[in-house]
């Protein structure tokens, strides 16, 4: 997709436009789009400089405007004392940079981060996303940013595209995405760890309301969205892990759903402990509870949830 | 050194330097350590530049079917003495099919093996023989250039001369400085091949360095001076090594 936007690959079908203007048939740098590539693609033999100003040298620029350019993106990128390194001589981060960099000086419409964080280890990713974070607001650019990190999206997009095979899942303000999924996929993508999915079976249908229920959950009245399910159906209901409390520490709100089921494992993390649960009909599902809760293997829990903030997607 | 031929080889009479400087006193020493080193920087120059241009030229076709790079190889399992033989019959004057069709077809054939146009003919010979080793080491250097480096290269506009020159000549320097320098190698020790073609050719002018230490040491019996003239080529090779090597080495990585 990346690809198609950038001009590496051609499209076999429809239109590409940028600012109105049709470029399908653009070569990659008349669409002045510039790229960050996931191994950052930085030319080996050429200094950070060097690097950096290829493209306007290409381009045929004037030798004051590539200095005047190349010193300005390396001050943003805090790159001034390493413009005479090679990649080579770089660490990790600092390539990063410089790859933006490389897309900075060519003042370019828009940028495209091809997943830029997965060469990075955990540290610097978080590190550098922030950075990158900056950076948006610092330059304002339009970017489009591809990347299978569910945090990344949520944090850096202003608007996720949720693509799967090739497909438009949803689109959206990324709380938008969290709070209204459209499917199972997103919901699923989106939320660590990823929302719980149980299989109903639909009772009852009324007015915007489905009442469901299986072997572990007692009928529970939800809200449909989109697709209205017909009674006797199977469906999926989905709810998030933060979402479930154990019964004894709350008073029942009326109506809440309630699920029984056996402890297979507890990981006390500190600040939360997330506990595996079987249901009956052996599925699995997490819950993310309070620090204090305590449990052990082979024990029976129930959870509890509010019906508002279940999902119900049809098959 | 010592006096020594296979006549006296029981009883070798002590020398001194003096084989040293009969040998380098001999024009003929001179003129086939510069036969050497012309063939061999002649060859490699022209082998590098060759390979280079095909492994980029018929990358696209080479990259789809790889056997063909089985085909382009082909010449390098030819053993370099079978390679003189077989030019010989190719190129004889009255019986080979080279100068047959062009007399048939020109009316006229260049003596390929006279003085003034064998030094051509064996580079001719030793090049169409050793491109293939060029080619592959350019191939595969060629071929590990990342394709993102190459799309990089796209996005900042670089295309046709500009991107080989700029991205992907430079990317490809060490196999070129090691291609130059191992074609060197083998062209200046440069021996089978043309011994089988010409011998020594028409008035020396095919003596190679080794030719010529061979030929003083069977043909001459003066196993003195082949000696010498051995351990003058070992002296030279090991300085012209030594230098290329540290030049290699100092370039930055």
């Amino acid at each position: 997709m990346l690809r198609l936007i950038a001009g590496l690959e051609t499209a076999t079908a429809g239109r590409i436009e940028i600012d109105g203007r049709d470029v399908t048939r653009f070569e990659p740098v008349d669409r002045r789009l510039a790229m960050v590539f996931q191994s950052y693609a930085l030319y080996p033999h050429m200094t950070v400089r060097g690097n950096m100003a290829f493209a306007l040298e290409t381009a045929g620029s004037p030798r004051a405007e590539i200095d005047r350019r190349v010193r300005e993106a390396a001050r943003v990128l805090k790159l001034e004392g390493l413009l005479d390194r090679r990649p080579a001589q770089l660490s990790g981060g600092q390539r990063q940079r410089v790859a933006i960099g490389r897309a900075i000086v060519r003042e370019p419409v828009a940028f495209l981060f091809d997943e830029p964080l997965s060469n990075l280890d955990a540290a610097l990713r978080i590190e550098t996303r922030q950075e990158i974070a900056r950076l948006h607001q610092q330059l304002g650019a339009t970017t489009i940013y591809v990347t299978h990190d569910q945090v990344e999206a949520m944090t850096l997009a202003d608007k996720i595209v949720v693509l799967k095979d090739g497909r438009v899942m949803q689109a959206g303000a990324p709380m938008e995405l969290y709070l209204e999924p459209a499917n199972e996929f997103v919901a699923g993508f989106l939320g660590s760890p990823s929302m719980n999915f149980l299989d109903v079976e639909v009772r009852d249908v009324r007015d915007g309301r489905a009442t469901v229920a299986n072997a572990g959950l007692a009928p529970v009245e939800v809200r449909t969205r989109g697709a209205q399910p017909t009674p006797g159906s199977r469906a999926r209901l989905g709810v998030r892990p933060q979402n479930l409390t154990v019964l004894e520490d709350v008073t029942l709100p009326p109506g809440a759903g309630l699920l029984r089921g056996t402890v297979e494992l507890s990981e006390r993390l500190g600040s939360e402990t997330v506990v595996d649960v079987v249901l009956p009909d052996r599925s699995r599902i997490v819950a993310t509870l309070s620090r204090d809760a305590v449990f052990l293997p082979g024990q029976d829990v129930t959870l509890t949830f509010i019906p508002e903030q279940a999902h119900l997607f049809v098959r | 050194m010592s006096e020594v031929g296979f006549e006296t080889l029981r009883a070798p009479q002590l020398e001194g330097f003096g084989n040293f400087a009969d040998v380098l006193r001999d024009e003929a020493f001179w003129d086939s350590l510069g036969f050497s080193l012309r063939f061999g920087t002649l060859t490699a120059v022209l082998e590098v530049a060759l390979g280079l241009f095909l492994a980029v030229f018929l990358a696209p076709i080479l990259q789809r079917h790889a056997w063909l790079l089985a085909i382009l190889t082909l010449p390098m399992m030819v053993a370099p003495a079978m390679m003189g033989l077989m030019y010989r019959l190719v190129l004889h004057e009255f019986v080979g099919p080279v100068p047959h069709y062009l007399l048939a077809w020109f009316g006229t054939s260049p003596a390929f093996l006279a003085p003034g146009n064998v030094f051509w003919t064996v580079v001719v010979i030793e090049v169409l023989q050793w491109t293939p080793f060029t080619l592959l080491l350019f191939h595969l250097a060629y071929g590990s250039i990342s394709g993102e480096i190459r799309e990089a290269a796209r996005m900042d506009g670089a295309k046709g001369w500009w991107m080989f020159r700029r991205v992907e000549f430079p990317m490809m320097l060490p196999t070129f400085g090691v291609a130059l320098a191992i074609r060197f190698i083998d062209g200046v020790r440069v021996f089978d091949n043309i011994y089988v073609l010409t011998g020594a050719g028409a008035g020396g002018s095919t003596m190679s360095l080794p030719i010529y230490i061979y030929t003083s040491f069977f043909r001459g019996g003066n196993i003195g001076a082949a000696l010498a003239a051995s351990v003058l080529f070992a002296l030279a090779s090991f300085l012209i090594l030594a230098l290329a090597w540290r030049f290699a080495q100092r370039r930055p990585a």
